[in-house]
């Protein structure tokens, strides 16, 4: 970096109303714009999951119909998968990596404040579809034609899921650019690429992720739309198109999309799990590359959800899979070494941390079955499958979030979340998303299909189905208990200095929450623990 | 070579490995594509930071480096807060709703967009 900067006006008192939230650039306050959004549209993603659990309760059930039903799905895995996990990864991204690399704020704050608000719009027209005459969209978040086409979605909803996530697309590429960017340049002076903490790291290969993946959704995306509005025929066959081009086209995103929203979670663990075990993270440059392998080879497996359509290369997409289990297990052994002799401690970021373990070892094992062609002709499509993704993405990065929640908390606000409640919030949800999720194994290997509206009484997939429902029930008291919480501890104003859990990296050496310009001072940064350097210094 | 264009070039070498171990055993065209689309994607951006790093002089890529090191001439000042981008990103989305909805909207949304991008790029100079 040349001698010459820009510098923010950190003499300016720093503005708390409204309008100051709304045309910020700061970095943290997009970041936190990022999450509150986010976790808007998980509660209503949650919200239809109810619904469409209370669907399921009983046997011919008629709640809702099926069309409606259809909705719901599609709404919730949308929301859940476009607007949620994915983009509170971002949120955190943005709140966290300039100050953890001891930058004042991100490469382009304009861009980045840009990508969020497109983010927010896209979310919102995806939803403004439920206003529609006919409704929403129904053909699945994964929106496969001919379900998706004219010809069977005649209405808005459709069109208006399209331009949403097409919005969500551009964001997410955006601020990617605007990630890797600040990583390479805005690096404090001696804060070397091999000192930049695990979470940042995992940041650059999800970005390095969306550059490769989600141009081929957004493409995507246009080419439906063309379909739709424009008399296109790339998914018609009886034009000379495909719907598996479709497959193909959505399935290199798709896959990828996997790991965009369970990476930056590797991280957030990566960072947890050594503050509460009192060691330094075991394996740093192997947990580096193990994210670049995994990032890689997922370019190569899009097809593994295209096992049964007898049209691609099963050995090479399963192979390929099943490699991906290996810098994977490297990353579990590593926090488990981690973890190892360490003076561990259970306050409730580190138990959301455990409980991803051991929620993400289920996924991760049903996954390794699931490469398998053979057993994928079993359980495609069948509620296994629902069972293997929800203890990736609920089990997983679900709890990995509530971990960041707890754990950066006092840095975001300057006050922590209530330990007891927290504790409470953690039972609950892991009880709760076992009782709901764990059954789904069985009912899958019983054959019960995805996204059917109902089922027929007898046998055992009733009960099944009740326990799953009492299980979504019990996961939403632990959502309200962490509301609760979260409004309590905003009215306790009780402040926690800089680095409530003497914690390591750079973003708690300054204040809590950080002032408009960062830093007023840094330590000397000399290995990827500055602030634990600082502390032994200090001693 | 920094670590970030190292990054890069082994994304690249990657990608064309395995789009032609893709295409070796698949012989299948629309994977092989996306595949090669991307690995030229990663080259060119790897070709670029070489190009780049010629200049490049990285503060933080120095170990030894203080914070006086970073100091220096301060260039001028950026505002923190900005109408723009929010303008901006409502004008983009109404050019997309505009295609569903109304062409009027999208035709104003063109317009919202040109003269966001404008005022964006004088305010950056």
């Amino acid at each position: 970096m040349s001698a010459t900067a820009l510098r923010i006006p950190h003499e300016e008192p720093e503005r708390r109303d409204l309008l100051s939230w709304i045309t910020t650039t700061d970095h943290k306050r997009i970041g936190i714009l990022y999450l509150l959004t986010s976790l808007g549209y998980f509660g209503v993603a949650g919200a239809l999951s109810l619904v469409i659990r209370t669907q399921l309760s009983r046997p011919n059930n008629t709640l809702v119909s099926a069309h409606e039903y259809a909705q719901l799905f599609t709404l919730h895995g949308t929301a859940m998968i476009f607007l949620f996990v994915a983009p509170f990864a971002f949120g955190l991204g943005n709140f966290l990596i300039p100050l953890q690399i001891g930058a004042a704020d991100m490469a382009f704050p304009r861009l980045n404040a840009t990508s969020y608000w497109l983010f927010l719009f896209g979310g919102l027209t995806v939803f403004l579809g439920a206003a529609t005459s006919e409704g929403a969209a129904a053909s699945g978040w994964v929106a496969y034609p001919p379900l998706s086409e004219i010809r069977v979605s005649t209405g808005l909803g459709q069109d208006l899921w399209i331009v949403g996530v097409f919005l969500v697309s551009v964001a997410t590429i955006v601020t990617s650019i605007n990630f890797v960017t600040t990583v390479f340049i805005y690096r404090a002076p001696g804060m070397t690429m091999w000192r930049i903490p695990i979470f940042t790291w995992e940041m650059v290969a999800t970005s390095l992720l969306v550059f490769m993946a989600f141009p081929s959704l957004a493409a995507t995306l246009l080419l439906l739309f063309v379909d739709r509005r424009l008399g296109g025929h790339a998914f018609d066959p009886a034009f000379g198109g495909s719907p598996v081009l479709w497959d193909h086209l959505f399935w290199f995103f798709g896959h990828p999309e996997v790991y965009v929203m369970i990476l930056p979670y590797f991280g957030v663990i990566s960072e947890i799990i050594p503050v509460f075990s009192r060691k330094p993270i075991f394996g740093y440059t192997g947990l580096v590359l193990a994210a670049f392998a995994i990032a890689g080879l997922s370019m190569g497996v899009w097809a593994h959800h295209m096992f049964t359509t007898g049209v691609v290369n099963n050995p090479f997409f399963s192979f390929v899979s099943f490699l991906i289990a290996v810098p994977t297990g490297v990353k579990f052994f590593n926090w488990i070494a981690t973890m190892w002799r360490g003076s561990i401690s259970f306050e409730t970021p580190m138990l959301f941390a455990i409980g991803f373990l051991l929620n993400f070892l289920i996924g991760g094992i049903t996954g390794v079955m699931i490469a398998s062609p053979p057993i994928d002709y079993q359980a495609h499509d069948s509620y296994f499958v629902v069972a293997h993704f929800h203890y990736v993405l609920g089990g997983g990065s679900l709890f990995a979030i509530f971990a960041a929640m707890f754990f950066w908390w006092p840095k975001m606000f300057g006050v922590k979340l209530d330990e007891t409640l927290g504790k409470w919030c953690f039972w609950l949800l892991f009880i709760g998303f076992n009782v709901t999720f764990l059954p789904m194994h069985f009912m899958g290997v019983l054959g019960m299909p995805r996204r059917v509206v109902t089922y027929n009484a007898g046998g055992p997939l009733p009960i099944l189905n009740l326990i799953a429902t009492c299980g979504s029930y019990v996961m939403f008291v632990g959502v309200a208990l962490f509301a609760y919480n979260a409004i309590i501890s905003a009215r306790s104003r009780i402040p926690v200095g800089s680095d409530p859990w003497r914690a390591n990296s750079l973003e708690w050496w300054t204040t809590s929450p950080p002032p408009e310009h960062n830093f007023d001072s840094l330590p000397p940064i000399r290995s990827e623990r500055p602030v634990y350097d600082a502390r032994v210094r200090a001693k | 070579m920094t670590i970030g264009l190292r990054l890069f070039i082994s994304s690249a070498t990657f990608g064309i490995v395995i789009a032609i171990a893709y295409w070796s055993t698949s012989r299948e065209i629309i994977g092989t594509f996306m595949l090669g689309i991307m690995a030229f994607g990663l080259s060119f951006i790897a070709g670029y930071m070489i190009v780049a790093e010629r200049e490049a002089d990285l503060i933080g890529d120095k170990k030894e480096a203080t914070m006086a090191d970073g100091a220096g001439e301060i260039a001028g000042t950026y505002t923190i807060r900005s109408p723009l981008p929010l303008g901006t990103a409502a004008a983009v989305t109404c050019v997309f709703l505009g295609l569903v909805i109304s062409p009027t909207i999208a035709i104003l949304g063109v317009l919202a967009t040109l003269a966001f991008g404008a005022l964006l790029i004088v305010q950056s100079r």
